[in-house]
């Protein structure tokens, strides 16, 4: 097996008295597809502020290839190749489309301090950009403003800054969440793309159980900020707690 | 995004403006008006790089007079002790920059982390201090009265820039090319090279950040880039620039003041500038700085006249009292703002079908 890209080690956080996310210890490795379910306030959306540095932990750490980025700014996590997409649409809303990819292109190309060119001379930039374009359809849309873009659209570039910071985690929080039918399967086709990449490793919050089926190749389960199982799919699905804490009832399996 | 026919018209506007600029000292053959070109020139600089700030990346700052008054201040002290010449000039400017550097890294780094309503409380705290100090530190600053001095000899009314066979000095349509038309394109020069830096820094992979930062400063550091780091940079550059343009404008006046550099009045009127010509354009800088800045010198007198013309009418007459150009132009600044919630080429840039 191949050694962990990615481990939070006994990760807490505590909100006053109320501990949100409770010595969560777990490691992932590349090219497996780690979809992290759990009711609505387990922690799940904390647990990935710890991991991509919009929350500081209270205790315990985050290892990114064996380097400690526990105390590190997002920025900095997002230079050892953290990426994350948002669960509620997170974008530069009077920027265009293509230019919302070009920055983060350019964030990890090192190109963010050059001031004296402008930046249409910085074709490599354009080109990359316009690639993850096309890899996400978002081609036709590219000068339009990311604030005029229908949900589904908005969605969709959300997933595409994300795929253009070429990060070697990739965190997914609902990322169909709001999707109508037809957009949907487009995104799940680039997780799909990303997660055949065996030096990837992916982290997806995910509430549709077609989609979890369809994608993961482990779970983990949380509940109230503790990690509460994890292992292959149909061991997870089948087990008895997760039953009784998560789904209520059998029902929501179908 | 595609050009706009709106954008191509602001930036015709602008062009036109820069023209008019260029030949003012043959336009327009009387001092005062000589005078506006330059003071137009200079706050078209000083508002333009506090537009970096407030809407390529927004920062509110209040202390933008301050580094505008340290390069003032600055060529001031060093022409005052040394006479005139182009060393302490040089000295003044270096000086400016360097005082305005550490001001700006040392509100930067301490405050930027916090919120942008304590930042703005912050800047104006220290805007204050600084106000406070100059006057107080007469010895050097020469307190409410200012420093009056002597600008660099090439600048001088009698110096001839050339002479023909008599020995007299040269005409160019009935312009004598005196000393006088000399500092006014050192004015001019200074401004237009600055302004084309700040185009280019504007347009750059930097100025893209700073676009990024004022759209959603989250995602922006999430993404990777380091927002305290960027913020406190365009901060210092910012300073930099107004300080130069400062030393630049005390060259010009050969007196530098608290009124003329630093008072809260000037911070006003580029506040005042910036939102009149639209916020995130540089363009909007070269429009809002033409238009208020004409206003302050001719709007009274227009005003006078126009009482004068309709004296037989009743009540007209006083309303247009010269007076009273204050109030007409706080009305006229608030029906930009209603009409142009984006500024006037803020707003010009999306009229029109995109080319």
């Amino acid at each position: 097996m191949t050694s962990p890209s990615l481990v939070t080690q006994d990760l807490t956080i505590r909100f006053g008295g109320h501990v949100a996310v409770n010595q969560v210890s777990c490691a992932f490795r590349p090219g497996e597809l780690t979809v992290i379910v759990g009711p609505n306030g387990a922690g799940k959306t904390t647990y990935f502020n710890l991991i991509s540095g919009q929350l500081k932990a209270t205790s315990g750490t985050v290892t990114k290839d064996g380097t400690d980025i526990t105390q590190m700014s997002p920025s900095a996590r997002a230079g050892h190749g953290i990426g994350r997409a948002f669960q509620l649409t997170n974008l530069f809303p009077q920027l265009t489309v293509l230019e919302n990819i070009r920055l983060a292109v350019q964030a990890r190309s090192g190109d963010g301090w050059r001031m004296l060119r402008p930046v249409s001379r910085f074709r490599g930039l354009t080109e990359k950009a316009e690639h993850f374009l096309e890899a996400t359809r978002l081609t036709s849309l590219a000068h339009q403003k990311a604030a005029n873009l229908p949900h589904g659209d908005q969605r969709k570039l959300e997933v595409a800054l994300l795929m253009a910071m070429e990060p070697d985690i990739y965190m997914f929080d609902e990322p169909t969440a709001g999707m109508s039918l037809d957009h949907a399967p487009d995104v799940l086709e680039l997780i799909h793309q990303i997660k055949a990449d065996p030096t990837k490793t992916v982290l997806l919050v995910e509430h549709k159980m077609d989609v979890v089926r369809a994608l993961a190749d482990r779970i983990i389960v949380l509940h109230n900020g503790e990690l509460l199982a994890d292992g292959n799919p149909a061991e997870v699905m089948s087990s008895q707690i997760v039953r009784d804490v998560y789904l209520g009832t059998s029902e929501g399996m179908e | 995004m595609k050009q706009t026919t709106g954008t191509l018209v602001v930036k015709l506007v602008v062009l036109a403006i820069a023209a008019v600029l260029l030949f003012a000292p043959f336009l327009f053959q009387n001092v005062r008006s000589v005078e506006v070109a330059a003071r137009i020139c200079i706050f078209i600089v000083l508002v333009a790089s506090y537009d970096l700030l407030i809407g390529y990346t927004g920062i509110v700052s209040f202390a933008h007079t301050m580094f505008f008054g340290f390069g003032a201040y600055g060529a001031a002290i060093f022409l005052k002790d040394m006479g005139p010449g182009w060393w302490p000039v040089a000295l003044g400017a270096v000086g400016g920059v360097v005082v305005s550097l550490i001001m700006a890294t040392a509100i930067g780094l301490l405050s930027l982390r916090v919120k942008a309503i304590f930042f703005a409380m912050i800047t104006l705290a220290a805007a204050s201090v600084v106000l406070v100090l100059v006057s107080q530190l007469s010895q050097l600053t020469g307190g409410e009265d200012g420093i009056t001095y002597k600008a660099p000899d090439l600048f001088k009314p009698a110096t001839k820039l050339l002479v023909d066979g008599n020995g007299k000095v040269v005409k160019l349509f009935g312009v004598s090319l005196n000393g006088k038309v000399a500092a006014y394109y050192f004015v001019y020069l200074s401004c237009l090279v600055l302004f084309l830096l700040m185009l280019r820094f504007v347009r750059s992979p930097l100025g893209t950040v700073l676009e990024a930062i004022r759209e959603n400063e989250a995602r922006a550091e999430a993404i990777g880039y380091r927002v305290v780091a960027y913020r406190t940079f365009i901060f210092c550059l910012s300073a930099t620039i107004a300080s130069l343009v400062g030393t630049v404008y005390a060259v010009w006046l050969k007196y530098t003041g608290p009124d003329t550099s630093l008072s809260f009045d000037i911070m006003i009127d580029i506040l005042l500038m910036v939102v009149i010509g639209g916020m995130g354009t540089m363009w909007g800088a070269v429009i809002g700085a033409v238009l208020l800045v004409l206003a302050q010198y001719y709007l009274r007198d227009l005003m006078g006249a126009a009482s004068e013309a309709l004296s037989g009418v009743p009540v007209l007459p006083e309303l247009l009292a010269a007076d009273r150009w204050l109030f007409w132009l706080g009305i006229i600044f608030i029906l930009l703002v209603y009409f142009f919630p984006k500024g006037i080429a803020g707003t010009a840039m999306q009229a029109g079908a995109r080319r």
